[in-house]
C-alpha cells in the first residue's frame, strides 16, 4: 500500500529556502505521515520558470526534512533549466516542465510525525518559478 | 536498507575549466560532503543543469567525483549536452537524470565534486549533482 503527498509554491529568488505547504485549492495539506508508512518510496517533481530574467541558469533543489526524516534532511537535485530574453517584438518558445520522477528512493520516515518539504532554486535568477513536489510513501 | 542523499552545485562559466561544486542554494558554506556512516556504496548519482543559452554554440557537461572518500580513485560522468543556434530567445528545462552506480567508498571521508563544460562554451551553465548513498 501507498500513500502520496503532493505540495507546490512559488519560488522568486535563488538561493533561497522556501517551504512548499500548499496544494493548489488545498492551502493546507496534511504534512503528517499517514500511520502505517516507512519509508519515501518515491518522489516525482516538476518546476517552470516564466524566464522573464535574462540569462537565467538553476538548478531545482528539493529538501526531504522534519521530524519525521530519519537519517537527516536529504538535498535532492531535480531538474535545470535556464534562457535567454527574447528580442523585443519576437516570439518565444514556451519552456516546459517534464517531470523527475524517481523511484527506489527510499528515505526512512516515522509515521504520525511531521516532514518538511522545501524547495529552492540555485544559480542565476531566471525569473518567477513554481515548483510541486510528490512524495510517495510505502 | 536505505538511501542518504548528499548534494552540491555550482555555475561554470568556461570551457575546460574543472569547477568545483561547493554550494548547496541557500547554504552557502555546507562543508565537506563527507560519506554518509555506514555507507556501502555511491549507488548513484543525480544531475541536472540549466544553462543560460547566451551563446550560440554547443557543449557536454560532465561530472568528476575525486577524494578519499573513493577508495578506487575518481570517477567521471556524461550528465547531458546542450546547444544553440542563436543567442536571443533560447530557453531550456530539463529533469534530473538518475545515473546508476556501484562504486566503494570509505565512510567519514569526504568526495569532492566537480563540474566542467566540454566541446564549446555555451554560457553559463548551473550544474547540480546528488550523490546517492546506500546504507
Amino acid at each position: 500500500m501507498s500513500r502520496t503527498l503532493t505540495v507546490e509554491g512559488d519560488i522568486n529568488a535563488v538561493d533561497t529556502r522556501v517551504n512548499l505547504t500548499a496544494q493548489g485549492s488545498v492551502t493546507a495539506p496534511s504534512l503528517v505521515v499517514p500511520s502505517g508508512m516507512t519509508k519515501i518510496r518515491s518522489i516525482y517533481t516538476t518546476f517552470a520558470a516564466d524566464n522573464l530574467a535574462d540569462d537565467g541558469a538553476v538548478v531545482l533543489l528539493v529538501r526531504l526534512g522534519g521530524a519525521a526524516v530519519m537519517n537527516g534532511e536529504s538535498v535532492l537535485v531535480c531538474g535545470g533549466l535556464g534562457g535567454q530574453l527574447p528580442q523585443a517584438g519576437s516570439d518565444v518558445a514556451p519552456s516546459i516542465g517534464s517531470p523527475f520522477k524517481l523511484e527506489d528512493l527510499d528515505i526512512e520516515v516515522r509515521a504520525s510525525d511531521t516532514i518538511s518539504i522545501s524547495a529552492e532554486i540555485a544559480g542565476v535568477d531566471p525569473g518567477d518559478t513554481t515548483a510541486a513536489v510528490t512524495v510517495v510513501y510505502a | 536498507m536505505s538511501k542518504v542523499y548528499r548534494s552540491r552545485e555550482g555555475t561554470v562559466t568556461a570551457v575546460d575549466t574543472k569547477t568545483q561544486l561547493t554550494t548547496v542554494g541557500s547554504e552557502t558554506a555546507p562543508g565537506p560532503l563527507l560519506v554518509p556512516a555506514g555507507a556501502k556504496s555511491l549507488s548513484a548519482v543525480l544531475a541536472a543543469f540549466g544553462a543560460d543559452c547566451a551563446v550560440a554554440a554547443d557543449g557536454a557537461y560532465l561530472i568528476r567525483l575525486e577524494g578519499p572518500g573513493l577508495p578506487e580513485g575518481p570517477e567521471t560522468i556524461a550528465i547531458g549536452a546542450s546547444g544553440s543556434g542563436v543567442a536571443t530567445g533560447g530557453c531550456m528545462n530539463v529533469p534530473s537524470e538518475r545515473f546508476p552506480l556501484d562504486i566503494p567508498v570509505t565512510p567519514a571521508n569526504e568526495i569532492l565534486v566537480f563540474a566542467e563544460c566540454v566541446g564549446e562554451d555555451t554560457g553559463s551553465i548551473t550544474i547540480g549533482a546528488t550523490l546517492e548513498f546506500t546504507v
